[in-house]
């Protein structure tokens, strides 16, 4: 064998042993909590682990029995399908404004919002949004979550309007088009996998996102990353019906990224190279 | 319909200056022609027609009306693009009606229209695809279709033939020449192409560093370039240029004693000035039949086009071409005995390549 053949073995195998060893590390957590959702409550925790049970839904049955989880799930669909709006409303036109003039500091700036901690935000909303009454409510997690989604909207538009050539703007204005006009009968109709693919991603994050929903929610507005942080209590944690929640809270983004994977890597690379 | 009147026209970017001062009248039905080579400012000029880029100062009429400061969208003008700039998303059909759509235009009239306009580019069978199913040429089409429907005040033209191969750009152009004719509307092409520019154009601007160098006739700028600048860029292979010298009552090459034999009005010219530049057209040599007569040169390259033949020299340290008669079949290395046809030759200024009149 030759050593360009024994090289090129040696990093198949390389790559397949990288493979393996970043799945499991990805995985290993979720596959784990979802074995973990079905186990009965004191195996959960049980040392060493079992690996052989028989599968329960009573975690998932305590659940609804103890919590208002449905009401929790509506929460969180409200709050991540109102503040996904939000982004995409003001979203679209910021990214489609960043890219008409070339002037790219609002970017910038929404994309520095978006890598501060979130704590830096979180005082001063909780300051206004109490002093105006608003604690608690839809409106406040919405706009509070809007820091997420816009940034997100902006920069994965940004580039699927930058690759669309300048020539066609400009034809659209000679043929009598208006900016606005352009942007929702020319622009947008050639960017809509990258705002479906915004949306998704702006959705994914703002649902998982959680600091916000714990200070700013109440008791009626709680979405279910925040509601399920109440399972972990200071003398009793209930494992298994943690375990079922966070399967739970975790399957819309999981089935919403396994339905559009194909679109999301291509745009997320959307305008990187012209065709 | 409608003449173009560009007045004292700045255009600066920054504190770069692309077009100077320029001023230029486009009278209603013309076909004119921009040309020069890149970065002179023809499609600046353009696109300012347009309105698609703003003017430092000076004023821009389309008919009676300043536009200055008026929109793309409100000048009723119509653009072809060099890459088409057709929307990706609409069909054909759509790509044609979108401008009348957006004036409100009644559905019969947009759908007569654009019929019509399908018929007279030969496009009818694609109404229905996207531009991404169609070739170069239909695409050139749809966006020239784009442009007829709305039977605009004037077409502008940004070198709409560039990403076409030659035979088809050939074509294409004979198409836009007679679809100018039939249509009778001004008409403004931006080209680097002097072919184009010749073949297509009542008048040619010929343009350098955004100063108009010449603005007249095909014939004109090529019978009478005003200066060396246009005389070197209007024709194929390009005018050769000698240095020249009025020494011992005969008009000599600056390098070298070679005697130019040239016709009187030019050698009267030549000796007023004292020493000027000299250019001859490839196809304004003749070959002389004794080989003593006219200015001696020696054959470097021999280029057969089939209908005529191209003879590389070198004379008085310059780099020169003659086309010639194909039966003459010269070889490399052959001495002939080229002669200036008379009247043919051109004179400028060795300062200011200014021609001399």
């Amino acid at each position: 064998m030759t050593d360009a053949a024994t090289a090129d073995r040696w990093i198949r195998w390389l790559n397949t042993m990288q493979l393996v060893l970043a799945g499991v590390l990805i995985m290993a957590p979720t596959v784990w909590m979802v074995l973990s959702s079905f186990k009965p409550s004191f195996e959960v925790t049980a040392y060493p682990p079992t690996l052989i049970f028989t599968p329960t839904l009573d975690n998932y049955v305590e659940l609804t029995r103890t919590t208002p989880f449905l009401s929790y799930a509506l929460n969180s669909l409200i709050v991540t399908a109102g503040s996904t709006a939000l982004g995409l409303l003001f979203g679209i036109p910021a990214a489609f404004a960043v890219s008409w003039t070339r002037i790219s500091w609002p970017a910038i700036l929404t994309l520095a919002a978006r890598m501060a901690p979130g704590t830096l935000f979180l005082l001063p909303w909780y300051v206004m949004f109490r002093q105006v009454g608003m604690i608690g409510s839809y409106t406040a997690l919405i706009l509070s979550h809007a820091v997420i989604t816009l940034p997100i909207v902006i920069w994965v538009l940004l580039p699927s309007f930058d690759g669309i050539p300048r020539s066609v703007f400009e034809a659209a204005q000679v043929d009598g088009c208006s900016v606005t006009r352009i942007l929702w009968r020319i622009a947008l109709p050639l960017v809509a996998s990258g705002v479906a693919v915004s949306a998704i991603l702006a959705f994914v994050f703002s649902w998982n996102y959680f600091l916000f929903a714990l200070v700013l929610s109440n008791g009626d507005t709680k979405t279910l990353i925040a509601a399920a942080f109440n399972f972990i209590g200071e003398g009793s944690t209930q494992w298994g019906a943690l375990m079922a929640a966070a399967t739970l809270i975790a399957l819309p983004p999981l089935v919403l990224a396994a339905l559009v994977q194909r679109w999301l890597v291509s745009g997320l690379t959307l305008g990187a190279v012209k065709g | 319909m409608a003449s173009i009147s560009i007045r004292n026209l700045v255009k600066r970017y920054g504190s770069f200056t692309v077009i100077p001062d320029l001023n230029l009248e486009i009278a209603d039905h013309e076909f004119v022609v921009f040309v020069g080579p890149s970065g002179c400012g023809k499609s600046t000029l353009l696109r300012i027609i347009a309105g698609l880029e703003p003017i430092s100062s000076g004023d821009l009429y389309i008919g009676d009306k300043r536009v200055n400061g008026v929109q793309a969208a409100q000048r009723d003008i119509a653009m072809v693009f060099q890459d088409y700039a057709l929307y990706p998303h609409m069909r054909v059909y759509d790509n044609m009606s979108f401008a009348l759509e957006l004036r409100g235009t009644p559905k019969a009239e947009i759908d007569a229209r654009v019929k019509r306009a399908a018929a007279l580019l030969h496009i009818e069978p694609y109404l229905d695809r996207k531009p991404k199913e169609l070739s170069g040429g239909q695409r050139q089409r749809v966006a020239m279709g784009r442009a007829i429907v709305r039977n605009p005040k004037a077409f502008l033209f940004d070198e709409p033939l560039s990403n076409l191969d030659a035979k088809l750009r050939g074509q294409v152009r004979a198409e836009i020449k007679a679809l100018s004719q039939e249509l009778k509307t001004t008409m403004v092409f931006v080209t680097h192409d002097q072919i184009e520019a010749m073949t297509m154009a009542d008048r040619i601007v010929v343009l350098q560093s955004g100063t108009i160098q010449q603005y007249d006739t095909p014939e004109t700028v090529y019978e009478r370039p005003a200066n060396q600048f246009v005389a070197g860029f209007i024709g194929s292979p390009a005018m050769n240029f000698f240095p020249v010298e009025w020494r011992d009552g005969r008009a000599n090459l600056s390098q070298g004693a070679t005697a130019v034999p040239l016709d009187d009005a030019a050698a009267g010219r030549l000796r007023q000035a004292g020493n000027a530049v000299l250019g001859i057209r490839p196809e304004h040599f003749a070959v002389a039949t004794d080989g003593a007569d006219g200015i001696a040169i020696d054959v470097r390259l021999v280029e057969p086009l089939g209908s005529d033949t191209l003879i590389h020299f070198d004379l008085a340290g310059v780099s020169a071409i003659a086309r010639v008669d194909p039966s003459l079949r010269p070889k490399v290395g052959d001495r002939l005995g080229l002669i200036p046809q008379p009247g043919k030759t051109h004179l400028f200024d060795a300062a200011n390549g200014q021609v001399l009149r």
